[in-house]
């Protein structure tokens, strides 16, 4: 049960930095990127390649690009500097001339295609078998398993800092401003001067980087990684979780990935396998897929808005300015409950 | 140069199978502007009650034409429960396409939790190859490329001649200007889902019957060379659509003699990036309306 918890825990804060970075490019650039898992990846691969030295062990046949034998740290800030380099060739290449949908479309081939790459290109990472064995960090080699698994919680807790205070940093400042204008209306906020395309390029790659973060922690922690560990419907869930939880808004975000990420797949571990033997993981895939859409009817900000971040820093009537300040504007502050009835607005 | 005819004849077989559910996808997304991700779960939601209604006894043609009624039904149902509220509110594409992931998943894992997630086999098989002059088909490949072609045929005739094929059209052009001539774009949005359910069924089935298997991913890993077909014909452009199945459903089967098939697949998606970043209109020149 502890260990349960434990894992929880650690899990928890990995798919938070997902989260903050995914909310980046979602919910305050605005760019619906579905291959975000594949960003982790490339972090996953990037940081144990870099970590594994030569095969550990020399029977398995493992093949792998340059098995270098670098210390962690290094090997994390790597990973996200290869994920953020390759988020920025990709949005280079499509975003100046796509619509946000086909935008969405291509985010996915580009996915495809780098999956098809890696699982069919064995010197790359090994192919479809995946690395394995990769190095534990800190003194995890002879630590308990529940002390690895605080440990890495703390390490991912000290990222995650990092990328919320990034974060929060661009929510408050004008570049967010500009970010979130350019979600609402991309013509507007170009015609009074932004640049639109950089801002967008950059809250994407920033986005990007996180994925590689959170990806090295993961191999750190569990230690294996191949193909199967992302194809689409992992970003398909991510994409959804955060939808769910309430994009723009970081603590939204987290809370849905926790929920529908995490929480259900630890569940879906413990319950017993009935049926037909994937009934249960379907069943998860469904009830995401309810509530996603039940939420986007319903409740098109998600269950925590933007607005929860927003409205007790500005008084009603008054403000700080810009879009926020001129939208609370009037609005009674009825919203102190619970507020199922708040103003609707589109995500 | 035998191979190469070969190879053609498989494009063309795989072309048959794309065209159907690119033409579908092609008209929906002309008509409701926003691409729809469960397009290809909805087809192998066609294929399994196709295989449902055959397991049940009935012949494969009357099953096909069950399965077609059923997804065409599915089609219908998720405009009217999902997407005419949020079009009704006027909602962002966005937030239409996030809303079709969703009925992706919904769709793609109650299959599974209805049939189970291993590979089911139809009753029926393509039948042994026959060499046709160069090319090597086999008897399911030419009663499908024939059904293919009946159906698109249809379609056109039905586009070009009735009325509510008119009316179709011009919703797909300008729906408000449409509905102020009168038509009730209600009934032809829904009337589009059902063809384009029933289209994609029957792709669904060609899908598992050329590939031997029927998965619930099956209809899902199709989705994204569908995809491929209605960028390379423009997208929302009916026509288009089977010029680009035609495009993709060759190349791939061509470029597999070229370099290792298992990169064919990221071949055809490249194809179609580099294509959407030049021409994002399509293939075709464009007449005015681009999508």
């Amino acid at each position: 049960m502890l260990y349960f918890i434990a894992d929880l825990l650690a899990l928890g804060a990995i798919n938070a930095i997902m989260a903050v970075g995914l909310n980046l490019q979602y919910g305050q650039a605005g760019i619906l990127n579905f291959t975000y898992y594949t960003f982790v990846a490339i972090g996953a691969y990037i940081g144990a390649v870099t970590t594994m030295g030569h095969p550990p062990v020399p029977a398995s046949e493992e093949t792998f690009i340059l098995q270098w034998n670098l210390p962690w740290p290094v090997a994390l800030v790597l990973a996200g500097a290869v994920a953020g380099v390759l988020g920025l060739f990709m949005v280079l290449v499509v975003i100046r001339r796509l619509r946000s949908d086909y935008l969405a479309i291509v985010t996915v081939s580009l996915g495809f295609i780098v999956w098809d790459l890696i699982t069919n290109y064995v010197p790359l990472f090994n192919g479809a078998n995946g690395l394995f064995n990769v190095p534990y960090i800190l003194n995890g080699a002879t630590a308990s398993e529940i002390t690895y698994t605080l440990e890495v919680f703390g390490v991912a807790m000290v990222v995650l800092a990092v990328c919320v205070w990034v974060v929060r940093s661009i929510f408050r400042s004008p570049y967010g401003r500009v970010l979130r204008a350019i979600r609402e209306d991309e013509v507007v906020a170009a015609s009074f001067g932004k640049a639109t395309t950089s801002s967008r390029v950059w809250a994407f790659v920033l986005g990007c980087v996180m994925a590689g973060l959170a990806g090295a922690l993961l191999v750190f922690y569990v230690n294996a990684w191949n193909p199967q560990g992302f194809l689409a419907e992992e970003s398909f869930i991510l994409m959804a979780a955060i939808v769910i939880g309430g994009p723009g808004n970081y603590w939204g975000a987290v809370l849905g990935t926790f929920v529908f990420v995490e929480l259900l797949s630890e569940i879906e571990r413990y319950l017993p396998n009935f049926g037909n033997g994937a009934l249960v993981g379907a069943g998860r895939a469904v009830l995401i897929g309810i509530v996603l859409i039940v939420v986007i009817r319903f409740r098109p900000d998600g269950l925590i808005p933007e607005r929860w971040l927003r409205w007790y820093r500005v008084p009603a009537g008054g403000g700080q300015g810009g879009a926020a300040g001129s939208q609370s504007r009037g609005e009674p502050r009825r919203r102190l409950g619970w507020p199922w009835l708040g103003q609707r607005s589109e995500i | 140069m035998n191979l190469l005819a070969e190879a053609v004849g498989f494009g063309l077989v795989d072309a048959a199978v794309i065209a159907l559910a690119a033409v579908g996808l092609s008209l929906q997304v002309s008509v409701t502007n926003f691409i729809n991700f469960a397009y290809g779960d909805f087809m192998s939601f066609g294929a399994y009650v196709t295989y449902a209604a055959n397991a049940a006894g009935l012949n494969f043609f009357p099953s096909v034409a069950v399965g077609a009624a059923g997804t065409g039904l599915l089609g219908v149902i998720s405009n009217w429960v999902v997407f005419r509220p949020l079009m009704r509110r006027k909602s962002r594409t966005l937030i239409l396409l996030i809303c079709t992931v969703g009925l992706s998943f919904i769709v793609q894992n109650a299959i599974v939790m209805i049939w189970g997630p291993n590979a089911e086999h139809y009753s029926v098989t393509v039948g042994n190859a026959l060499h046709l002059g160069p090319f090597l088909f086999t008897p399911g490949d030419l009663i499908l490329i024939g059904v293919a072609f009946t159906l698109l045929l249809a379609l056109h005739l039905f586009m070009q001649n009735t009325k509510f094929g008119t009316a179709l059209r011009a919703t797909s052009n300008n729906d408000d200007l449409a509905q102020a001539c009168g038509i009730d774009t209600g009934r032809v949005v829904m009337w589009t889902w059902a063809i384009s359910g029933m289209l994609c069924a029957v792709a669904g089935v060609g899908l598992a019957l050329e590939t031997n298997s029927l998965r619930p991913t099956t209809g899902f890993n199709e989705l994204f060379v569908v995809f491929g077909a209605i960028i390379l014909g423009g997208i929302g452009r009916v026509y288009g659509a089977m010029l680009g199945a035609l495009v993709i459903g060759i190349l791939t089967e061509v470029s597999a003699m070229f370099i290792s098939p298992v990169y064919s697949g990221a071949l055809a998606f490249t194809v179609v990036i580099v294509v959407l970043l030049l021409r994002p209109q399509g293939l075709l020149p464009s007449r005015g309306r681009s999508a």
